[in-house]
């Protein structure tokens, strides 16, 4: 009987070691898939004997020219344009978000339901439709080319309202008594959510900041058309894409890499920073259970 | 500290559905009322709209006087114990008591002060660091409790407080809040669906059904003279004895005739039918459990039944019983009164004899079921 048990333990021991070690084996062969890409630009931009693209990866020659080289360029205008715009817009679309989820989450209201029924149709239309007519209004405020800046995040922050989904989501697993008990404790809708709610749902404030930051760090296609040509407007990826064509390829390909490296930087530090607020759970004791 | 007044209260929900009909009641400074009823009665909903947390969809709520329907929870000055404890997950014990205090802009030596002593009342001090996921489901409630506490606020409510506790503990909690309620003297009001709690907390009780209160009064009242069938059913565990019956009135004396006994209507019962000129006809007679005995088969009064079912309670035996005509009956029999041998005998299947005595009878009228002595 207790040989019997003894074996059952041992196989289920030796399974979850076995399909343990077959996990491992096929993330780690996925994160060199996925690093190499990122391995060879930064191994590129330290390359200093050619700028062309060679057919080799380690550098035969390394230095730091590629890097003076983009802090002597339009780089540093394109990087503070990026910078900027995606900081403002992540605090005012995370705010904007946040209010909007807190609000649809715990107040009922005519139309509620209509609201968010009309959002969520909205939402599946393309944000590319509103391009010609986007450009127009922008251009008719003067918020285009040298201005593209807040031209740009006048257009990411518009919408910001209806990325409230994920939040509302998360706000509806706090318990409503939570709201009623600070409510009879003293504390006005607002503090309710600012000293109750939001330090419940830190993991999903960060994740609405890293999005908010993330959307306008990486835009192209929207940059593109309202700086229109002005480098002055311009943020890195259309900058840097300027330097992708024929007639600089050649000049410009390993100061590319090196830009590709600085853009990479900032959006790092802060998924390093802010990764264990993903994984950590706040609301364990909040009621019975 | 301060009165509550409640005048015709009403609560409809948005889908139509009426939660409290005119709901009138005078709540006195320093009094403890309990609300008890059945789930869904509208208890809750009522307490919720004193908070400030339900809108009050007619009528008038008054605290000291003050017309308090429109303002905020934060604004009624009062303090609510949930019972689900509600702590902020977030923040340490000390946080968690200190937090209304905070909001109040409070010097922190003050809070200090308060949020320790009321820590010390409740006997949480040792875990004042901790965060509420760390804590047992009694000392949560504590916790909740010390919240409440520290505000010096004018009434103090308690929705279900020890509905998510054990027996044991909710026994403990029990007795615990009855002790803080000396210490605090202030108004508190407290929903349960419990009626041992609403029975050993109340001042008054204030028993709902369906959105209606049946009846308000003090734990005896309620006990000694319910209003309706309800509240004699409700108040009292096990349940009272409902038996349809026939009440007799000869030369001025009532009797009784269930199940083809014969019992006489005496003492203060007796005299409330004379008095009240009650005339003989079908009615409910009720009888409390603990007021049934065993009886000799050769008694006149002796109904005659079968065991079904013998709950050993330890002081006592609940004795489940069926008549001839099917109805069950149950009979409380304490165990010291019994012989060596008989509690052994009472086994399923065995014929016994019941009976109770003509002072502890209620009666009820069959179709409005309403205290005939009332």
């Amino acid at each position: 009987m207790n040989k019997t048990l003894e074996k059952r333990s041992m196989g289920l021991r030796a399974s979850r070691a076995i399909s343990n070690t077959i996990i491992y084996i096929i993330l780690v062969i996925m994160s060199i898939v996925w690093l190499i890409p990122f391995i060879c630009i930064v191994l590129q931009s330290f390359r200093v004997e050619s700028t062309w693209q060679v057919g080799y990866v380690i550098p035969q020659k390394w230095g730091w020219d590629n890097y003076i080289a983009l802090w002597n360029s339009d780089f540093k205008k394109w990087y503070l344009n990026t910078f900027i715009i995606a900081l403002v817009v992540s605090v005012i679309q995370t705010f904007i978000v946040l209010c909007m989820s807190y609000t649809l989450s715990r107040f009922r209201f005519k139309m509620r339901n209509g609201l968010m029924r009309f959002m969520l149709i909205l939402g599946m239309f393309p944000g590319m439709l509103t391009m010609i007519i986007l450009y127009r209004v922008l251009k008719d405020l003067g918020l285009t080319q040298v201005n593209a800046v807040p031209g740009l995040i006048l257009v990411y922050v518009a919408s910001s309202g209806m990325g409230y989904y994920v939040s509302k989501g998360f706000f509806d697993t706090i318990p409503k008594t939570l709201d009623e008990a600070a409510r009879v404790d003293g504390a006005t809708r607002a503090q309710v959510l600012t000293k109750i709610i939001l330090p419940l749902a830190k993991p999903i404030v960060i994740y609405t900041i890293l999005t908010a930051f993330m959307a306008p760090w990486g835009d192209f296609v929207f940059a593109r058309y309202v700086s229109f040509g002005t480098s002055a407007g311009m943020n890195v990826a259309v900058g840097m894409y300027g330097w992708l064509q024929l007639d600089q390829i050649g000049q410009r390909y390993t100061m590319f890499c090196a830009g590709g490296v600085v853009v990479a930087i900032p959006v790092t530090i802060l998924f390093m920073c802010l990764q264990k607020y993903y994984v950590e759970g706040v609301t364990g004791g909040a009621v019975k259970g | 500290m301060a009165s509550v007044k409640l005048t015709n209260v009403k609560k409809v929900y948005d889908n139509n559905v009426v939660a409290v009909h005119d709901f009138n009641l005078d709540i006195h400074d320093k009094e403890f009322v309990v609300f008890v009823g059945p789930s869904g009665c509208g208890k809750s909903t009522t307490l919720r709209m004193i908070a400030g947390l339900e809108d009050i969809s007619g009528g008038t709520v008054e605290i000291d006087g003050e017309v308090v329907n429109d303002l905020q929870p934060k604004d009624r000055n009062i303090a609510m114990v949930f019972q689900n404890y509600a702590l902020y997950p977030h923040m340490t014990v000390y946080d968690n008591i200190a937090f209304s205090l905070r909001l109040q802009k409070m010097p922190e030596d003050q809070i200090y002060e308060k949020v320790t002593n009321a820590a010390d009342i409740l006997g949480i001090t040792e875990y004042l660091l901790r965060k509420p996921r760390a804590l047992s489901g009694g000392q949560r409630q504590r916790v909740a409790i010390g919240r409440a506490m520290v505000r010096d606020s004018k009434v103090f409510l308690m929705d279900e407080p020890l509905s998510n506790l054990d027996a044991k503990l909710r026994n403990q909690m029990r007795a615990e809040i009855i002790l803080l309620r000396q210490k605090l003297d202030t108004t508190f009001i407290y929903v349960t669906h419990d009626q041992t709690e609403a029975m050993t907390l109340a001042d008054r009780i204030v028993i709902m059904k369906d959105g209606y209160i049946q009846q308000v009064g003090t734990p005896e009242q309620c006990f000694d003279m319910p209003t309706n069938l309800f509240v004699a059913e409700f108040i009292g565990a096990p349940k009272m004895n409902i038996m349809k019956t026939q009440l007799l009135r000869e030369n001025g004396r009532y009797f009784v005739t269930p199940f083809g006994s014969k019992i006489e209507v005496t003492g203060e019962k007796g005299q409330m039918l004379a008095k009240k000129n009650v005339p003989a006809g079908e009615i409910l007679l009720g009888v409390r459990p603990e007021h049934m005995v065993l009886a000799d088969d050769k008694d006149a009064a002796a109904i005659p039944t079968t065991l079904e079912v013998n709950e050993m309670m330890g002081s006592e035996l609940h004795l489940h019983v069926f008549t001839e005509d099917g109805t069950r009956l149950i009979v409380r029999v304490p165990t010291i009164g019994l012989e060596s041998g008989e509690r052994e005998s009472l086994v399923r299947g065995k014929k016994i004899n019941v009976t109770f005595e003509g002072k502890v009878m209620h009666f009820f009228d069959p179709e409005t079921e309403e205290n005939l002595l009332l």
